[in-house]
């Protein structure tokens, strides 16, 4: 039935979990292509963590059909390919981290020559190299996050769940783990973010879904679903008409801004990315100095809260934006 | 098989890291010393009666020498009653402690089976609690050995009966850990070993008063919980005739020895229940969500 679909990462078909009558994930229907970066997004107690467990077997689901990397979660052969770290990074106190991740690692079915040179890698990676002989009960919740993110990646999975993996970490350990999903991604395994950073979203992610009442609002690429979109910032010193007008037949110039005093703001709004050099291309034509001109990623904040949140006011706040130009 | 091993190994290691198995050696070190010291005074007195009767020595098996066939009974009453304790209180936590901490979610994600950990946990366990019973048992029957002489008549098949019901508790604890929260499946440990308790009062009485029904209650609570018969079992194999002859003449007016042995069909159902409740932990818990 899911025939051809199999390729992907994780496909889910009306997928449901009932808890004593009362739908927490209800229809979810969601397919993540290997290799990408997938963000799942939703307001708390969406059925984002259910989703998640149901994805690794953790739970079993009421109804509806999971396939993950071909193959049933509850298969462990399937299991052996993935990695996971609970949104709750909670471990066996009394290991070393060396050890903890040793034991998961003869878990995951990786031989002794492997769990030796792998458990130093992946414990440098994630910034913890040296500290693997220290117990588990003397680390620092960042610390300790940061242990299940190696054990995660320890046994090279094609498909990586991280639920909240930045909780508990400063901003230098929030760029280690977006280098590290980088990483993943570069390898070629896919990764299942679950977040509720939506920058961090916004940087790492390929695809994103929105999910609300256990059930997908929408999912796509970024691009997909801003409609195509791409904002660009424009900072000239001067905005003389011709230059405005010639903007104007590159994209939608949504905002102007030159109440500063030699300096115009230009908010752009392109559909492809080879339109920007030719608006750098019509600032030098006008005669006019460039000072900034920076595509924006699309704004996912203003896109999660005109999803999720459906009260009146929320939809017109959203509606008033569009029509803001 | 190779990733029950991996669990229970685990388990092993657990045990011995978080100081479980040095708090239980020194503690049972203490209680061995304790009681043996007793012992030896004991000994010592009854040395010096005799002497001072006239007498040449004890004969071992005779009734000069009841007291250090009781001190000898009764030592490995406690010895059933520190193992049952410490098998339940080690136990207890073995699945659902793991589910609560949250330690759970990371290893189950793993290509391990739900049956496979269950599996595991059972067999780390029942080789600690196994395997503290014998040592408690040697280490008390040695000693007593050691100062007076005197071994039970048939300490190996006692022995056997008490881990065999250390093992019933650690099967009925697994299964409990993987039903309920750690501190209910404690209690409802508990309250089950008391029901085999009960079970042997009520057959104590029941026989004492020649009452049937009381009897047949008896037996509905050994089979339920057959920990406390197979006790009952064992204190049968630990004493010499003139000991049973006692318990005859009180017409088992006492509910912590018997003088009768253990029936082989009840030695076969607790065999039987702790298989079943560590196959039902399995199950259970493979369809259990985390």
């Amino acid at each position: 039935m899911l025939g051809g679909m199999s390729e992907a990462a994780i496909d889910t078909r009306d997928l449901r979990k009932t808890y004593r009558g009362r739908a927490v994930v209800d229809g979810l229907s969601l397919t993540v292509p290997r290799g990408e970066v997938f963000g799942f997004l939703g307001p708390n107690g969406a059925g984002k963590s259910t989703t998640v467990k149901m994805l690794l077997g953790l739970v079993q689901p009421s109804g509806g059909e999971i396939r993950v990397l071909g193959g049933r979660p509850n298969d462990p052969a399937v299991r052996a390919r993935l990695g996971f770290l609970p949104e709750q990074f909670r471990f066996q106190t009394w290991m070393t981290a060396s050890e903890f991740l040793d034991f998961h690692g003869r878990l995951a079915g990786l031989s002794a020559a492997e769990r030796r040179t792998r458990i130093p890698e992946v414990l440098g990676e994630v910034g913890l190299g040296g500290r693997g002989h220290e117990t588990l009960g003397g680390y620092s919740k960042g610390m300790l996050q940061r242990a299940g993110l190696a054990g995660a990646i320890l046994a090279r999975p094609e498909l990586v769940f991280l639920d909240e993996p930045t909780s508990a970490l400063d901003p230098i350990g929030r760029v280690e783990v977006r280098e590290i999903i980088e990483r993943l991604r570069a390898r070629g395994a896919a990764v299942f973010l679950n977040s509720h950073l939506l920058s961090e979203v916004e940087q790492v992610c390929d695809r994103v879904a929105f999910v609300k009442a256990g059930r997908v609002l929408t999912q796509g690429s970024m691009r997909e679903l801003m409609g195509g979109v791409l904002p660009v910032d424009l900072r000239v010193d001067t905005l003389t008409g011709g230059l405005l007008d010639t903007l104007a037949r590159l994209g939608e110039v949504r905002r102007t801004d030159t109440n500063t005093q030699g300096r115009a703001d230009v908010e752009l709004w392109l559909t492809r990315d080879d339109q920007i050099p030719a608006v750098a291309d019509a600032v030098h034509a006008a005669g006019a100095r460039l000072y900034a001109l920076t595509p924006r990623r699309p704004d996912l904040e203003t896109m999660f809260l005109d999803l999720i949140e459906d009260t009146p006011e929320a939809a017109r706040a959203g509606r008033g934006e569009v029509t803001r130009a | 098989m190779r990733n029950v091993l991996l669990i229970a190994e685990l388990s092993l290691r657990e045990a011995t890291r978080k100081r479980l198995v040095s708090v239980l050696l020194v503690l049972s070190a203490l209680f061995l010393g304790f009681f043996l010291f007793g012992v030896y005074r004991l000994e010592m007195r009854l040395d010096d009666r005799a002497v001072q009767a006239g007498l040449d020595g004890r004969s071992p098996t005779g009734a000069a020498n009841l007291p250090v066939m009781f001190s000898a009974l009764f030592g490995m009453y406690l010895v059933y009653f520190l193992g049952s304790l410490m098998g339940v209180l080690s136990t207890v936590g073995a699945v659902s402690g793991d589910i609560e901490s949250g330690v759970m979610q990371s290893v189950i994600a793993r290509p391990v089976s739900r049956a496979q950990l269950v599996a595991g946990r059972w067999l780390g366990f029942t080789a600690v609690n196994v395997a503290y019973v014998a040592l408690l048992s040697a280490g008390l029957l040695g000693g007593v050995r050691l100062i007076t002489g005197y071994t039970p008549p048939e300490a190996l098949p006692a022995a056997a009966l008490l881990l065999l019901a250390v093992t019933v508790l650690t099967s009925l604890t697994v299964l409990g850990s993987t039903l309920f929260t750690t501190l209910a499946n404690g209690i409802g440990v508990f309250v089950l070993y008391g029901v085999g308790f009960t079970g042997g009062i009520l057959s104590a009485i029941g026989t004492f008063a020649d009452t049937p029904t009381l009897t047949s209650l008896g037996r509905v609570a050994n089979a339920l919980m057959p920990t406390n018969a197979l006790w009952l079992g064992a204190s049968y194999h630990l004493q010499p005739e003139i000991m049973r002859q006692v318990g005859e003449v009180s017409r088992g007016a006492n509910p912590f020895t018997s003088s009768v042995p253990v029936e082989p069909l009840l030695v076969v159902w607790a065999a039987v229940l702790a298989a079943l409740a560590l196959l039902a932990a399995m199950w259970r818990f493979s369809r259990r969500d985390l």
